[in-house]
């Protein structure tokens, strides 16, 4: 597996038009860690103050978390970025290909009141040009200047592999830090301290995003019994979304946010029901005596992957949402649950139980070819970036529960999280607008 | 006649946490509206020990046991064993000898495996017991169930007897 090109060769343009410059070199797969890049401090063209530093600290996480870059040393770095020049006209490409970058990332910034202008542009240092695919303009508040950092990070992706990169995104999580009982948080790639969003004074779990990315179902206990709930992201005003009094453990939204399979709990006998966008019954998806919980929609809204204890065990199977036979995907082990299927279609992750640990697989969407992606301490609970090239999940490697990304094949590999506290049941957002 | 010594026992217990349960009920919000609270339910006995979420919600522990005695379960399991039938049947004779007391189950997990595939496993473990007192006698009415799963432990070491504690099924007084 190692040293896979996952996305194109692009030293002749097959990617790009070849009339224009292209970064010369091969990109292999995330953690591989290859592909050599110098990212500069934005210069400050007037009133920018920290915030070129603070761009260009994010967009190098970013680019380090996705696995694909070795991030070359600002110390060798061979231009001040506040006295250079930022066009390939007036850059020393001589000297960057001296230490090694294969790719250089350079740009301005201006800040006038609370306006922000970023120019940023990437560098084919080989070809001693600049890709104009990746090159941007952004305007916008100081406070949007991560997020412009981000969205470079996935058009530098995007142009390099073929597929934008995921960073402009948010990932919601379970954690009882700050002294609480359990509440939603809220994870960007620019901050280490997630924002907290619901106060529920109770357990909460089982965040899901809406697919429109506006709001967040979830279950609490805020009524004695757990149910769910949905909270809305512009307002945080929370409503119950389904009604009645039979407990609910957890749901998810079909891709075009019309329907909802959830998990319901009748009286012990836990079993998924499909429900119209107001939560009224289309259908018992599942009648068994047996534990069903935690379905998962196929991307084109038709099939659904969920774990039921049918065969004595917990194990994972798939089914079409309008009916049909059940189909099990998982063949080793002796329990595994909470699957997740990716938005791209292809992969199925899930928890599987090895050696007393908790560890996560990946298997393509017919179960074939399982990959155990994890072997540090416990890891559970996967969830799928928007563009289905890494996954998210809750990890004890370091101790107590923090989240933790890594690509689906499991060589690069980064804890997002820390702390005193357990973060648990990540779920990634879609990309923001 | 052992059997009515240890009855009695249970009920001198119930009286001796009078006082404390009415203090705790002053505090904490009520149980909810689980099935089992039933309106002019006793002063100071309604609530006793609290449900296991009251309870951390007042930064407390969830109770271990009680008058009515945990019953424990294997992992990833919820059929019962003999002990755990010993000490339904004692539950049993408590719940004929005080009949309008009703009750809600907390079926509970260890913190090993998922946290939605453990609520719905403590929800099996819950249903067990009820199952199990219907049988002997007790109406259906008096017993609700909920299910905790792994989010309410009694202990915290990633130990055998520790995840052991876990795996339970607490039984909560909710009126008389």
């Amino acid at each position: 597996m190692r040293g896979r090109v996952v996305a194109f060769v692009l030293t002749f343009g097959l990617v790009a038009a070849p009339a224009r410059a292209v970064v010369t070199g091969e990109i292999y797969g995330p953690g591989s860690e290859s592909f050599r890049i110098a990212v500069s401090p934005l210069k400050d063209l007037g009133g920018g103050g920290t915030l070129g530093a603070e761009f260009a600290r994010i967009l190098s996480r970013d680019l380090e978390l996705s696995g694909y870059f070795k991030l070359l040393d600002p110390k060798t770095f061979v231009e001040d970025p506040q006295t250079s020049g930022i066009t390939a006209d007036a850059i020393d490409f001589t000297g960057w290909a001296a230490i090694g970058a294969q790719a250089l990332v350079k740009g301005g910034v201006s800040a006038h009141g609370p306006g922000v202008t970023v120019e940023v542009r990437l560098f084919d240092v080989p070809a001693r040009k600049d890709v104009p695919q990746v090159g941007r303009r952004f305007t916008g508040g100081r406070a949007d200047v991560p997020r412009m950092a981000h969205k470079t990070a996935d058009a530098i992706l995007a142009y390099l592999t073929g597929e934008p990169g995921p960073f402009d995104s948010a990932i919601a999580f379970v954690s009882n830090r700050g002294g609480r009982l359990k509440d939603i948080y809220l994870l960007t790639f620019d901050r280490e301290d997630p924002v907290r969003l619901t106060d529920e004074r109770s357990i909460v779990g089982a965040p899901e995003w809406r697919p429109d990315g506006r709001a967040l179902l979830f279950r609490s206990y805020r009524e004695h019994f757990p149910y769910l709930y949905e909270i809305d992201l512009g307002s945080h005003q929370v409503r119950k979304l389904v009604p009645g009094p039979v407990p609910v453990l957890n749901g998810a939204w079909s891709p075009d946010g019309s329907r909802l399979l959830v998990t319901r709990d009748r009286g012990g006998d836990a079993n998924i029901d499909l429900l119209d966008r107001a939560g009224g019954l289309l259908r018992h998806v599942t009648d068994h005596w047996a534990i069903d919980v935690s379905p998962s929609w196929s991307p084109d809204g038709r099939h659904f992957v969920f774990c039921s204890s049918r065969t004595g065990a917990p194990q994972i199977y798939v089914g079409d949402v309008d009916g049909g036979p059940l189909r099990r995907i998982s063949t080793t082990g002796s329990y595994n649950t909470s699957p997740a299927w990716s938005p791209k279609g292809d992969h199925i992750a899930y928890t599987t139980r090895t050696g007393g640990a908790f560890q996560i697989v990946v298997v393509d969407a017919d179960g074939a070819n399982p990959h155990v992606i994890t072997s540090a301490g416990s890891n559970e609970d996967p969830a799928w970036s928007p563009d289905g090239r890494y996954l998210v999940f809750s990890s004890t490697r370091g101790g107590r529960h923090h989240l933790v990304m890594a690509d689906r094949d499991g060589r690069s590999q980064h804890e997002l999280t820390r702390g005193a506290a357990d973060d648990t049941s990540p779920a990634w957002s879609p990309r923001r607008e | 006649m052992s059997r009515a010594v240890r009855t009695w026992t249970a009920i001198g217990a119930a009286l001796l946490l009078l006082p404390l349960a009415g203090a705790c009920k002053k505090k904490g919000p009520q149980p909810g509206a689980g099935a089992g609270a039933g309106a002019g339910a006793g002063l100071g006995e309604e609530g006793l020990g609290g449900s296991s979420l009251e309870r951390a919600r007042r930064g407390l522990a969830p109770e271990e046991d009680g008058i009515l005695k945990d019953v424990h379960f294997a992992f990833d399991k919820y059929d019962l064993d003999s002990e755990a039938r010993a000490i339904l049947d004692r539950n049993a004779d408590w719940l004929r000898q005080n009949s309008r007391a009703k009750i809600e189950l907390e079926g509970h997990c260890d913190d090993r495996g998922t946290i939605e595939y453990n609520l719905a496993l403590g929800a099996k473990r819950a249903k067990a017991v009820k199952d199990y007192l219907v049988g002997l006698g007790i109406e259906a009415e008096r017993i609700s169930t909920i299910s905790y799963g792994e989010e309410l432990p009694l202990c915290r070491e990633e130990t055998e007897s520790c995840w052991a504690r876990n795996r339970r099924v607490h039984a909560v007084i909710l009126g008389k």
